[in-house]
C-alpha cells in the first residue's frame, strides 16, 4: 500500500512516502524551494518523492493531509466571533486568507495529482503528531505528549499508542487544551516581545535564556496560570495574537515586562536592557519548563507507563526535553527528528496505515535520513568548471584529510549521503569545525552563519564517548540523539570544549551511533585520534534566513559566499583558492562588449 | 525620470535620522533577499560563466545588505531613546529593487538578465537621487556611492551576457521584459486594489452579519470551562472528513 502524506498552508510544509508501511522518502519543501520556511503546497516534494519511488500519482492509495481544514476554519471564525468587535481588522485577512486556499485542500490535491478525492484523508493535527512521535520511536508502549502553537483547536494533547504483539496499532489522545490557551503561542508571543520572527526565531528565545536569570517568572505566570486540573490557561488580557494579525501581546504585557525590543537592534548583554531581555526569555523559558514537566509528570502516574513520546513544535526544546527526562518519571523520552509540522507529513500517512487502514505495524528505521542525496560527481563537475582545486579521495584517505583539516582549524562542509527531514543537521548536510576555541564559535558566527553573537553551536560525539565529556542522565543519550536535548558539559570538559559550550555550562549535543551515520561516525574516531577528543562541532549546512542545503550545488555557493575551508560531498573534497572570485569579473571583461544603444 | 522629479520629497524624506535609519534597515533585507535571490539563480542556471557571475553579484548584494544594516543601526544607536518617527514613506522611497517580483525558477537565463539588467538600472537611478539627497549624512553618502559603482558592473555584465546568451534578440528580449514589467505592475496594483474592496465587503458583512453569531458564540465562550477538554473516543472519527 503506498500512502502519500501532506503538511502545507501554515509553516514549513513537506511530503512523505510511506510503502508497505515503511517511510521510503521524506522532504520538507523549503530544502527544494530554497524558501525558509516555505508553507506553500508541496509540490516540488511531492514530485521529488514519486520520482525518488518511480511513481506515477495514480499509483498512490491514500493521500492524508495532515489536519483537518474546516475544523480549522471553525476555530478561526469562532475566534473572529468571540473577538467582535475587537477582531474587526483580523477578520478580513483571516477570511481572504483561509477561504483564497486553505480549506479548498481536497481540491488543491485531487487537480495537482490527478488522484480521486475520495482517496484523499485527512487526520487531525495532533493525531499527526502523535503518530510522528509515537510510530517512529523504537518503544512498543508509551504515553504521548503533544505541544504546539495550533493545530485545529487543540494547542496541548496528552494520550498513549501501543503497537501490540499481533500487529495491531492503537493510538488514543484522551484529553486536549485548547486555543488560545497554549505553550507555543506563550513562547512565540515571546519571541515575538523579544524581536526575533515568530515560527522561525523560537530557538534563539531559548539560547538567550542561557545568558539571563529567571527573574521575572512571577509576572510571566500572571499571564499563564495552572489550572486546578494540571492545565493551564492565558491570560488573553495580555495577548492580541486572538484577535488580531499585527501584534501578539497587548498594552498590558507591555506594562508587565517593559517595552519590547526592536528587531534591528542586536542585544548587547552588557546593557540593563540586553540583560532584561535575557532575563524575559529565561523566565519564560523557565515557566514553560515547569508547565511541561507538570503535565508530562501527572502524564507518567496516570498512565504508569515508562516511556513517553514528545511531538509538536514545544518538543524542539531542548532544555525542556530534558528537565521532562529528569524530572517527570519516565525512563526514555523520544522525540522524532521533525517534530513540527513538517513531520506531520510522515506522521499523517503512518497513522493512516496503521489506524485507519489497519496494516500491520513494523519497525520504522531511526534514524532521520529520507531526503535526496548528495551527490559528490557534482561537486566535482562544479569544481572543474570554475576551476577550483579538488581532489577524488577513497573513503578512508578523505576521512583522514578532513580530520587534519578539522585539526588544523579548517572549517569543513560536510554532505554524505541523504538529507535529513527536520530542522537539525544530523550529520549529512553539516559545518564541522573543531570544538575547542570560543575564537572558532565566534568565527563561526560572525564569517559563516552571520548570526548573532549569543548563539550556541552543538556538538557531536560517538556514543562510546558520550559519558566521558557530558552529563548524560539515563535515557540521555536517546534523547541526544536527534540533538533534542541540551545536557551538561562535564566541568572538566568545558574549556577545552569551549566553542560548543553554552554559557550556562550546557550543550544542545548530538550522541551519534555508528550505524545511523557511519562516515562522521569514523571521521569522529579520526578527529579524535588527532586531538584527544572525538567531540566536533555541527551546524546546520546553511547561512542566516536560509534552509539547510540539499543539493551538492547548494552546499558549494554556500561554501563560495561564507569562510568555510572545506567542501566534502561524497568522495569530493574541495579546497578554497585565494582569490576564486575574480575570475568572473576578468571573463566578463574579456567577453566580447555590446552596442549597449542597440541593446535598448 | 519621474523618480528625479521626486527630488524634493526624497530629501524630506531621508532628512529624518530616524526614518533613515529603519529605510537603511529594510534596505539591507531587500538587499539580502535578492542575494538569495540570485544565489538561487547561480544554482539553477546550467552556464557556468553565468553561474559565476550570478554567484558574485549575489555577494556583493549581501555586502550591500550588511552595509546597509550596519549604517542603520549606527544611526538608530545614535538616536536619544524613545524617538519615534511615525510615517515611514515606504511607497515614496523604495529600496533598490522595489517592488520587483523575481521568480528564479522560473525564468531561462535570457529573461533572467534582461530583468537582472533593468532592475540594476532602476536600482543606479534611486541611489544616484538618495545619494544626492543625503549631503548632510556623508557616511551613508558613502555607502551608496559604494553600491552605485557595483551597480554599474551589475548593469554591464548582465547586458554583456544578456548578448552572449542571445545574440539575435537580446533587444527585442529587453523590450519584452520592459513590456512585462509594466504587466507586472498592473497585476500588482488590480490585485491590490482587489484585496482592498474584498476587505471592505468582508468589514462590511463582518458588522452587518456577524453581531448576532458573536453574541451566541460570545454566550457560548462563557460556559465552556477553562483547563483540559476531554476527548471523546468518537472523535476520532473517518479520515474522510474534512470537519
Amino acid at each position: 500500500m503506498k500512502i502519500l502524506g501532506i503538511s502545507a498552508h501554515y509553516h514549513d510544509s513537506a511530503a512523505a512516502l510511506v510503502i508497505d508501511g515503511m517511510p521510503v522518502c521524506a522532504v520538507q519543501e523549503e530544502r527544494l524551494s530554497r524558501r525558509k520556511g516555505d508553507a506553500s503546497f508541496p509540490l516540488s516534494a511531492i514530485e521529488w518523492c514519486l520520482d525518488h519511488t518511480h511513481l506515477e500519482p495514480e499509483a498512490i492509495d491514500a493521500v492524508v493531509y495532515y489536519e483537518r481544514p474546516m475544523l480549522k476554519f471553525e476555530r478561526i471564525l469562532t475566534c473572529a466571533l468571540r473577538a467582535f468587535p475587537h477582531s474587526w481588522r483580523a477578520f478580513p485577512k483571516a477570511m481572504q486568507n483561509s477561504l483564497g486556499e486553505k480549506v479548498w485542500v481536497r481540491g488543491i490535491i485531487s487537480s495537482h495529482l490527478g488522484v480521486p478525492r475520495s482517496r484523499i484523508l485527512f487526520t487531525e493535527h495532533h493525531q499527526s503528531h502523535a503518530a510522528a512521535a509515537f510510530l517512529t520511536a523504537p518503544t512498543r508502549r508509551a504515553a504521548i505528549l503533544t505541544t504546539d502553537g495550533v493545530g485545529e483547536w487543540a494547542t496541548l494533547a496528552v494520550g498513549h499508542g501501543e503497537r501490540k504483539p499481533d500487529g495491531n496499532t492503537e493510538i488514543t489522545l484522551l484529553r486536549e487544551i485548547r486555543f488560545p490557551h497554549s505553550l507555543g503561542m506563550l513562547y512565540s508571543t515571546f519571541t515575538a516581545y523579544l524581536g526575533f520572527a515568530v515560527n522561525e526565531d523560537e530557538y534563539k528565545v531559548m539560547g538567550l535564556a542561557g545568558y539571563g536569570r529567571p527573574t521575572m517568572v512571577d509576572q510571566v505566570r500572571r499571564v499563564i496560570r495552572r489550572t486546578p486540573d494540571g492545565a493551564f490557561t492565558l491570560d488573553l488580557d495580555y495577548f492580541e495574537f486572538h484577535t488580531t494579525t499585527e501584534r501578539s501581546y497587548s498594552d498590558r504585557f507591555v506594562e508587565l515586562f517593559g517595552p519590547p525590543r526592536n528587531s534591528y537592534e542586536p542585544i548587547d548583554l552588557e546593557t540593563a536592557e540586553g540583560q532584561r531581555f535575557a532575563d524575559c526569555a529565561a523566565s519564560v523559558q523557565r515557566v514553560l519548563e515547569d508547565t511541561l514537566v507538570g503535565i508530562a509528570r501527572a502524564l507518567c502516574q496516570e498512565t504508569g507507563l515508562t516511556d513517553l513520546c514528545l511531538g509538536g513544535g514545544v518538543a524542539l526544546n531542548g532544555v525542556a526535553n530534558a528537565r521532562i527526562l529528569a524530572e517527570s518519571g519516565f525512563e526514555r523520552v523520544f522525540v522524532p527528528s521533525a517534530p513540527g509540522d513538517a513531520g506531520c507529513a510522515l506522521g499523517a500517512a503512518l497513522y493512516a496505515d496503521r489506524i485507519h487502514f489497519g496494516n500491520p505495524d513494523r519497525d520504522v528505521p531511526d534514524h532521520p535520513f529520507w531526503g535526496p542525496p548528495a551527490d559528490g560527481v557534482e561537486l566535482a563537475r562544479l569544481a572543474r568548471e570554475d576551476g577550483h582545486r579538488f581532489e577524488e579521495l577513497d573513503d578512508s584517505t578523505l576521512i583522514e584529510q578532513t580530520a587534519a583539516d578539522l585539526a588544523a582549524g579548517r572549517v569543513v562542509g560536510w554532505m554524505d549521503g541523504a538529507l535529513e527531514l527536520g530542522p537539525r543537521a544530523l550529520g549529512h548536510r553539516s559545518i564541522l569545525a573543531a570544538p575547542h576555541a570560543v575564537a572558532m564559535r565566534d568565527r563561526l558566527n560572525r564569517d559563516i552563519k552571520f548570526r548573532e553573537e549569543f548563539r550556541p553551536f552543538a556538538p557531536v560525539v560517538p556514543i562510546e564517548s558520550a559519558d566521558r565529556y557530558f552529563e548524560l542522565p539515563p535515557g540521555g543519550a536517546r534523547l541526544a540523539r536527534f540533538m533534542s536535548g541540551i545536557f551538561p558539559v562535564r566541568k572538566e570538559w568545558r574549556q577545552r570544549l569551549a566553542a560548543v559550550t553554552h554559557v550556562d555550562g550546557t550543550a544542545r549535543v548530538q550522541v551519534l551511533e555508528h550505524a545511523m551515520a557511519p562516515r562522521l561516525h569514523t571521521l569522529l574516531e579520526a578527529y579524535g585520534r588527532r586531538s584527544g577528543i572525538p567531540v566536533l562541532l555541527n551546524t546546520s549546512f546553511n547561512l542566516a534566513g536560509e534552509p539547510i542545503v540539499n543539493r551538492v550545488v547548494e552546499g558549494y555557493t554556500t561554501f563560495r559566499r561564507s569562510g568555510i575551508d572545506v567542501l566534502v560531498a561524497g568522495q569530493t573534497r574541495l579546497t578554497k583558492r585565494a582569490s576564486p572570485l575574480a575570475n568572473a569579473k576578468e571573463e566578463v571583461t574579456c567577453s566580447r562588449s555590446v552596442d549597449r544603444s542597440s541593446a535598448r | 525620470m519621474i523618480f528625479e522629479m521626486f527630488r524634493p520629497v526624497h530629501r524630506w524624506i531621508w532628512c529624518d535620522a530616524e526614518r533613515r535609519a529603519h529605510k537603511l534597515l529594510r534596505f539591507g533585507e531587500t538587499e539580502t533577499d535578492g542575494g538569495r535571490d540570485l544565489v538561487r539563480a547561480s544554482e539553477m542556471t546550467p552556464d557556468s560563466l553565468l553561474r559565476r557571475l550570478y554567484l558574485e553579484h549575489a555577494i556583493d548584494e549581501h555586502r550591500h545588505g550588511v552595509m546597509f544594516r550596519r549604517r542603520g543601526n549606527e544611526i538608530l544607536r545614535s538616536l536619544a531613546p524613545g524617538s519615534n518617527s511615525s510615517f515611514q514613506a515606504d511607497w515614496l522611497a523604495p529600496s533598490g529593487h522595489g517592488v520587483d517580483d523575481l521568480r528564479v525558477d522560473e525564468e531561462p537565463d535570457e529573461a533572467l538578465l534582461a530583468f537582472l539588467h533593468l532592475s540594476e538600472k532602476t536600482a543606479a537611478d534611486r541611489f544616484s537621487v538618495y545619494r544626492d539627497v543625503l549631503e548632510n549624512d556623508i557616511p551613508t553618502r558613502a555607502i551608496f556611492e559604494e553600491i552605485l559603482r557595483d551597480e554599474v558592473f551589475h548593469m554591464n555584465y548582465t547586458l554583456t551576457q544578456l548578448a552572449r546568451v542571445s545574440p539575435q534578440r537580446h533587444g527585442r528580449t529587453l523590450w519584452y521584459e520592459r513590456l512585462r514589467r509594466i504587466w507586472k505592475s498592473y497585476l500588482r496594483l488590480a490585485a491590490a486594489l482587489g484585496a482592498v474592496i474584498g476587505g471592505f465587503i468582508l468589514i462590511v458583512q463582518y458588522f452587518v452579519i456577524l453581531p448576532p453569531f458573536a453574541w451566541l458564540a460570545k454566550r457560548v465562550e462563557r460556559r465552556e470551562s477553562r483547563g483540559w477538554t476531554a476527548i471523546s473516543p468518537q472523535s476520532n472519527r473517518s479520515l474522510q472528513r474534512q470537519y
